[in-house]
């Protein structure tokens, strides 16, 4: 834990009525470093978001944001005294008020008079490319600029911390590739560190700086997205995080492939797809061809189990035949 | 546009039919009768007679009625349904508990708990001054009526103004009380409204609560002077009286609705995106204190007159201490005479014929409600229920009383009329929750259009259908507006039986019948609330 922490969640526990959500959770925000909280449905993201934000209580640990305490069993700074910019899950953008003011609301809470928040919440759309769309009601935009709506009212709160919930779930992919960007490019210019709740793998390893996984409220893995990618500390991380294959080492080496011995003397080895190649010297039967455009994925029978392979291109190989593969690299489990 | 089929031309013109012999032909008899002579006589009555003084009483308790209401109602929803409360389901039962109670017996055990010689008089010698007259009536009419904002306006912040706005607004920097004027009661602000309307409404059709409390002191309203010239009064005058107050009544009714139609045209807006976010289960010792101060007025309001009828009901006699020493059930047994047992029997018939009738025709209403000539009479029907009660008895005994005077039947044409909406709201908000392709998916499967019918719609939709049975049925059970100006010799109804109980004197035995009276909806009710959670189970997949 570095002394620069805009967020510092400590010896967390937080949960609902007498059942615990989440149990001792450490969670720390570096200056400028985006973190993604990675876990499925029912894992605590929500309760995490929430409790920072202050609209739960933690029965346990505390919550600094840049030093300042705001959430401990027995202090609770209300939300509006926390420097957050919360983007929610649907938006929760507010139907009676024009885009504009949508985006004026936090500006105007700082004591700034409407003209000025206007002007300002107007330099925020024109940021996010809808400058134009300012007079809108919400039900009047589309998905995509609803959700540039959502960003800049985040922005314009000018927080330390910046909360996603599901930030980009409900967009189609191009339009995510575009906002992720933006959002990057912002929260660098203030040095400002952001907190992403996903269940999307793709989503968290590309905008992160680190990814924390979560499962049922406890931290199974934290660190910097290519580690946790290829480094998974158990099975359920290595599934969460990607495509994963999973083959006995024994019955891998019977097959002639050379191995490192593991030092903690696992059953198992992981393999991504890309980590293996066609053809190679391995048996293997193609059970499943996928062409993704950029790639193809092939299902392979092989006496020690079925793996997935990728290759670069169209199909090189059809159902039924035995191109044989080959074996780049494993990471045990 | 599709051509509609022969069923249905033929469901729409039974439907029409029976909205226009129902309401309209009585409304246009009345109208006819009050202006036979010209315009003249009717403005010479409304100067000459009380009248203009019970029309101000009306419009200005109705007023004062709404302005209190509304604002417990709203201040109710937002404490139960959005506060950090303990037992929020129980609180929201107690709140909702006058809906149970007929407005006659909460008035009757208002006087029994707060007027003179009451149970708190007893107690400490302290009676609430002026329970008779306006105080009383527009309090108790507010307590009644406090439900029906409360669940307008609880409905509108579930769908409306959900956690996660107010939440966007806190983050943004708002406080709670900034972030209630400037986000959530702006976006209640159709509900609010539309409940304004409903409680003006309902207040002004009330005329068990003034019956009791307002006509021993001298204070009249427009649907007590109804029922006093036509009950009592002998002078030829009287019932031009009654003819002329009947249309003012409606004027004012359905001039509400016509003014809040026109203010909510432009304030609807509509939300984007997903549910937004859940109220959180934790409680806090704000919530506490809320929920402390919101079982104080359920207790103070609705218990407290509750269990001093009882009290007065089980009493020996007037006047002696509610001790046990003092308790009997020949209260009951009085109250319980060959009379009251045919009343009771006429009051069942005309519920169960009622919500049986109405069920139907709102099943056929609904069935019908995707063609938009169709979807126009819905609405015509769910308005009828905005006529008054004293107003639609009038003009329903002027179209058919030549033939079914002193009969149950001029009392079934009126409940009919007026109960109709009951009927047909739950199941035509069934029919538009009920997914779009449910009975297209039934029919890809193989069904044909009656397999359709018994197997998925019927199912999906019967909790609805149960729901508007027992609606009708309890209302009509203990109605008193219009059976009160409607019924002869030999055709009172129970809400008939305990007001003539009530105007003899006979406090003890008044009190024991109107006990029976509301045990008897709170029993009806019973299947209701065992609906509603069938009806929550079959919430639909997205």
């Amino acid at each position: 834990m570095g002394t620069d922490s805009v967020l510092a969640c400590t010896g967390l526990t937080v949960g609902y009525a007498q059942t615990p959500i989440l149990h001792h959770l450490d969670v720390h925000i570096e200056h400028d470093e985006s973190v993604a909280v990675l876990g499925p449905s029912g894992s605590g993201k929500t309760t995490l978001l929430q409790t920072v934000a202050g609209f739960l209580v933690p029965w346990e640990g505390e919550i600094r944001i840049v030093g300042t305490l705001v959430a401990s069993p027995t202090k609770v700074a209300p939300p509006e005294r926390r420097s957050l910019g919360v983007v929610f899950q649907h938006y929760a953008l507010w139907p009676h008020l024009s885009a504009l003011d949508n985006v004026a609301y936090p500006i105007r809470r700082r004591g700034a008079a409407t003209e000025r928040a206007r002007g300002e919440a107007g330099e925020l759309l024109d940021l996010m490319g809808i400058g134009a769309l300012g007079d809108r009601r919400p039900d009047e935009l589309s998905g995509g600029q609803q959700q540039r709506v959502g960003l800049a009212r985040a922005l314009a709160r000018r927080p330390d911390v910046y909360l996603f919930d599901e930030p980009t779930a409900h967009l189609d992919a191009p339009l995510r590739g575009a906002l992720q960007e933006e959002l990057a490019e912002r929260r660098r210019q203030t040095g400002a560190g952001a907190l992403y709740a996903t269940h999307d793998a793709v989503e968290a390893l590309a905008v992160a700086d680190r990814v924390v996984l979560l499962r049922d409220g406890r931290v199974v893995q934290s660190g910097a997205p290519v580690e946790v990618y290829e480094q998974p500390v158990d099975l359920w991380a290595a599934r969460l995080t990607g495509a994963a294959s999973v083959l006995p080492t024994e019955a891998l080496a019977s097959m002639g492939q050379a191995l490192e011995t593991d030092p903690d003397g696992h059953a198992q080895v992981l393999i991504r797809p890309e980590w293996a190649a066609l053809p190679g010297p391995l048996p293997g039967l193609v059970t499943q061809v996928w062409y993704r455009g950029a790639h193809t994925d092939y299902r392979l029978q092989t006496p020690a189990g079925d793996v997935v392979v990728r290759r670069a291109g169209g199909p090189c190989a059809r159902v039924g035949e035995r191109p044989g593969w080959a074996l780049h690299r494993c990471w045990p489990v | 546009m599709r051509r509609s089929r022969g069923w249905e031309r033929s469901g729409r013109l039974v439907v029409g039919l029976a909205l226009a012999l129902l309401v309209g032909y009585p409304l246009v008899r009345l109208v006819l009768a009050a202006f036979a002579d010209g315009p003249e006589p009717v403005l010479a009555t409304f100067e000459r007679s009380g009248i203009a003084r019970a029309v101000g009483n009306t419009v200005w308790t109705s007023a004062a009625v709404t302005a209190a209401a509304v604002a417990l109602g709203t201040a109710g929803a937002l404490t139960i349904e959005r506060g950090a409360v303990p037992a929020r389901r129980w609180l929201r039962a107690g709140l909702l508990l006058p809906l149970l109670v007929p407005p006659f017996v909460a008035a009757l055990g208002w006087t029994a708990g707060y007027g003179p010689g009451g149970v708190l008089d007893d107690a400490v010698g302290v009676a609430v001054p002026q329970l008779y007259g306006p105080v009383g009536v527009i309090t108790v009419i507010t307590v009644n009526a406090v439900p029906l904002a409360y669940l307008i306006v609880a409905g509108a912040l579930r769908g409306r103004a959900e956690p996660d706005l107010e939440r966007a607004a806190r983050v943004s920097g708002a406080s709670v009380r900034t972030a209630l004027w400037t986000i959530t009661l702006p976006l209640l602000r159709p509900a609010l409204g539309a409940s304004a309307v409903v409680v003006f409404v309902f207040s002004v059709n009330s005329f068990g609560v003034p019956a009791v409390l307002g006509t021993p002191a001298g204070f009249e309203t427009m649907t007590t002077v109804i029922y006093q010239n036509l009950a009592f009064a002998a002078d030829p005058d009287a019932f031009t009286r009654v003819l002329v107050l009947a249309v003012a009544l409606v004027l004012v009714a359905v001039g509400a609705v016509a003014v809040s139609d026109a203010v909510a045209a432009g304030g609807r807006v509509r939300r984007t995106g997903g549910p937004a976010g859940t109220t959180s289960a934790h409680v806090t010792t704000q919530g506490r204190w809320a929920a402390a101060v919101a079982w104080g007025y359920v207790g103070a309001t609705s218990l407290v007159p509750l269990v001093a009828l009882v009290l007065l009901a089980l009493t020996r006699a007037v006047g002696l201490p509610p001790a046990p020493r003092y308790w009997t059930l020949q209260n009951f047994a009085d109250a319980v005479d060959g009379r009251t047992l045919s009343s009771l029997g006429h009051s069942l018939l005309l519920a169960a014929v009622a919500a049986t009738l109405l069920v139907c025709l709102g099943g056929l209403v609904a069935a019908l409600e995707r063609s938009p000539a169709a979807r126009r009479l819905g609405t015509l029907a769910t308005m009828t229920f905005a006529l008054p009660g004293s107003a639609l008895a009038v003009a329903v005994l002027l179209a058919y009383g030549s033939v079914l005077a002193d009969t149950l039947a001029i009392i079934l044409v009126a409940y009919l009329g007026k109960l109709w909406a009951l009927g047909h709201r739950p199941l035509a908000a069934a029919v538009d929750r009920l997914p779009g392709d449910v009975h297209r998916a039934a029919r890809a499967s193989g069904a044909g259009p009656a397999t359709t019918l018994i197997t998925v719609v019927a199912p999906l939709l019967s909790p609805a259908l149960a729901a508007g049975w027992v609606l009708v049925f309890l209302f009509a059970f203990h109605e008193l507006t219009m059976s009160a100006l409607l019924y002869g010799p030999g055709t009172a109804t129970l809400g008939v039986a305990v007001l003539n109980l009530q105007q003899l004197g006979d406090t003890p035995a008044t009190a024991a019948l109107a006990i029976l009276l509301t045990a008897g909806v709170l029993v009806g009710a019973a299947p209701l609330l065992v609906f509603r959670g069938t009806w929550s189970r079959l919430r639909r997949v997205d």
